[in-house]
């Protein structure tokens, strides 16, 4: 598992280090000709972190040998599926908060978000999830919006 | 100006109604953030930064500064002492730096000696506060006027040095904790170069003109990396919480502690002081020596008071020493120390020699209100710890989708983009995955704050020498400086092949 990761990101370091060097030679050269320009930083880092990559994945190969000559099981996940999907649910609806912040407003986002969150945590209190919610998402944007003049999405702009 | 008479106006800043206020929410937060397992101090700064921002926002810039670091250090210090409380009550370490103090504490707690722990680790911690202030004051003027005198050479080695530091002590691969390192320098390149002015790494995006906010990075990695782990990882440890009978220590305990919490704290300082080592390692070191010192060794592990006075306030001591190179030197040393050094840029104050001259009112102010907030502690852990350890009980439950909505809206409320909220999101998940696959995120956030002042020292230095990179090795202090940042990476692989050789020394 883990090192599927180390490798995974090793491959994607890499990538990300080339581009990231390609990249830094498109910048232009400073105007005034000096001999460091904007680029020489990027273009060290660049290079830095492809051999960091290059290093990365020669460890993990290592390890892997290592392992497999051990004959190490894997270690099991301790993940269950429950709580993937309880994941999945929170981070979905947080994207959904995100998206429809600017639209529907803070108050009414926050608190369909905060009750779902409650829910998806745990079945059931209904009504204390509610009380919570109503209170946090009211709660915040009186005090920022009103008492401390801040600017939130208030509410529905249609 | 004698540091006396700096240390009085200090004062007249930090009592002012309004800081006093701020120390006091700030402790308390901190306590809560200390008790409560899932989040750390790093993240419980991070989490608060926007709303300090829009806390202070009414105020005259450097006043909103001077407020809102009082609050974000004394949630920093305030989570020391809250560590202590599960790691007691529960067996369950609040922070990484409370994990020695289970060893012995949650052992006390079964004899029912939970009360006079707690408070000697009240104690120790308000001691260790006030040691390691006393060493902040003190060094605080000679060493930021050593520091100025500094040129762009020996800062940029300076900062190399210090992530060196952070890199070489995070986390159990050093290339992975070098990678992090170099990602963190890497997104601080992203926007607007300040030097020249030309755009880089934006692909046109006019919200990447002004780089990755420092904040969202921070708060994602952190705050809901955790919050991810913790759903994801679900952990049964709905343990006893040990019943407190009596809180004040017996003068047997009190005699007993006195000698470890004296050398936890002068320990702790210096630990604390040194850059990539903080109160964790402290609180590990305490623990070691104190069983060393200790005429009854064989007693620790079963409730003895040294074990926990010790740890704990080297723990603490470690937070104060910390401060030190980021007020004088403007180098931070920690994950925490990094955060709070972005908190005071996003201020437009930058840490550093300069800013006992430039902004006298912000760094004595904040040393002023630790030793308040210090004393806030003591008197609040003694009586008041019934009720922190009642915040353990919190239910995950409803935490954990709140701290979700408090980052979004810190994050929103200073950014005003939903761009930065998606960034969050995924650096939330980044976040998970790199601390569950051992990639070190504090040197990541460190080198996004230290970036773009290390490539500008770095261009500053070659411009003085006309692109001469020798001008980093000819300079005697830079010198010293990168030859103790090479060394702190490169002693522990030494170490970790001496150690390999021993083992096999032991199986063969």
């Amino acid at each position: 598992m883990s090192q599927t990761f180390d490798k995974m990101t090793s491959i994607v370091l890499f990538i990300i280090g080339i581009l990231f060097i390609a990249q830094a030679t498109q910048i232009s050269d400073s105007a005034y000709g000096s001999a460091v320009g904007p680029k020489t930083f990027p273009l060290a880092l660049g290079i830095v972190l492809v051999l960091l990559s290059l290093r990365l994945f020669y460890e993990t190969w290592r390890q892997a040998v290592k392992a497999r000559l051990a004959k190490g099981p894997e270690t099991p996940s301790k993940t269950s599926s429950i709580e993937i999907k309880k994941f999945l649910l929170l981070f979905v609806s947080a994207l959904a908060y995100v998206f429809f912040l600017e639209i529907v407003g803070y108050v009414i986002t926050t608190f369909i978000f905060l009750l779902i969150g409650f829910q998806t945590m745990e079945r059931g209190k209904i009504i204390s999830s509610v009380i919570i919610s109503v209170a946090f998402s009211v709660g915040i944007y009186y005090l920022f919006s009103v008492i401390l003049g801040g600017s939130l999405p208030s509410f529905p702009t249609f | 100006m004698s540091t006396l008479q700096f240390l009085a106006d200090g004062f007249a800043v930090a009592f002012q109604w309004q800081n006093l206020l701020f120390a006091f929410v700030g402790v308390i937060i901190g306590t809560a953030v200390g008790v409560l397992p899932g989040i750390g101090p790093m993240s419980g700064v991070a989490l608060l930064i926007p709303v300090t921002a829009t806390l202070t926002s009414g105020l005259p810039t450097e006043a909103a500064a001077a407020s809102s670091i009082i609050l974000l250090a004394g949630v920093y210090y305030g989570a020391m002492y809250g560590g202590s409380t599960t790691s007691i009550l529960l067996n369950t370490p609040g922070e990484s730096s409370s994990v020695v103090t289970t060893l012995d504490g949650y052992q006390m707690a079964k004899q029912g000696r939970a009360g006079s722990a707690l408070s000697i680790a009240a104690i120790g911690s308000f001691c260790a506060g006030i040691v390691s202030l006393l060493g902040l004051v003190l060094l605080a003027k000679p060493l930021s006027s050593i520091a100025l005198k500094f040129g762009p050479a020996e800062y940029f080695s300076l900062m190399l040095l210090g992530l060196a530091a952070v890199s070489g002590l995070a986390g159990r691969s050093i290339t992975k904790a070098l990678i992090m390192t170099v990602l963190g320098l890497m997104l601080g390149t992203v926007g607007i170069d300040a030097v020249s002015g030309i755009e880089r790494f934006t692909f046109g995006q006019p919200m990447l003109f002004s780089g990755i906010e420092f904040l969202t990075i921070a708060v994602g990695l952190f705050a809901l990396g955790e919050v991810f782990k913790t759903i994801l990882e679900k952990d049964d440890d709905d343990g006893q919480i040990a019943k407190i009978n009596r809180i004040l220590p017996t003068k047997q305990d009190l005699k007993d502690s006195a000698i470890p919490i004296a050398r936890g704290s002068f320990l702790g300082f210096f630990i604390g002081v040194l850059p990539g080592a903080g109160a964790t390692l402290a609180s590990f070191f305490s623990y070691i020596t104190e069983k060393k010192f200790s005429k009854t060794p064989e007693k620790f592990g079963q409730g003895h008071i040294a074990g926990v006075a010790g740890p704990e306030s080297a723990n603490n001591a470690a937070s104060g020493g910390a401060m030190i190179p980021l007020l004088t030197l403007g180098i931070p040393g920690s994950g925490t120390t990094a955060i709070l050094m972005g908190a005071l840029i996003m201020y437009n104050i930058q840490p550093g020699p300069l800013l006992f001259d430039e902004h006298p009112e912000v760094a004595w102010g904040l040393i002023a209100s630790m030793f308040i907030g210090n004393l806030m502690l003591l008197i609040l852990n003694m009586p008041l710890v019934r009720v922190f350890a009642k915040v353990i009980e919190t239910p995950k439950k409803y935490l954990l989708p709140i701290i979700i909505a408090i980052s979004f809206f810190g994050v929103y409320a200073v950014q005003y983009t939903t761009f930065d909220l998606y960034l969050l999101l995924a650096c939330g998940v980044l976040g998970y995955l790199f601390a569950k696959n051992d990639y070190p995120v504090a040197p990541l956030v460190l080198a996004l704050v230290l970036g773009p002042m290390i490539e500008n020292n770095m261009r500053r230095a070659l411009t003085i020498s006309n692109g001469d990179f020798s001008i980093f090795v000819t300079k005697p202090l830079s010198l010293v400086f990168l030859i103790v940042a090479v060394s702190w990476l490169l002693v522990p692989i030494f170490m970790k092949m001496r150690g390999k050789n021993v083992l096999i020394n032991e199986e063969a």
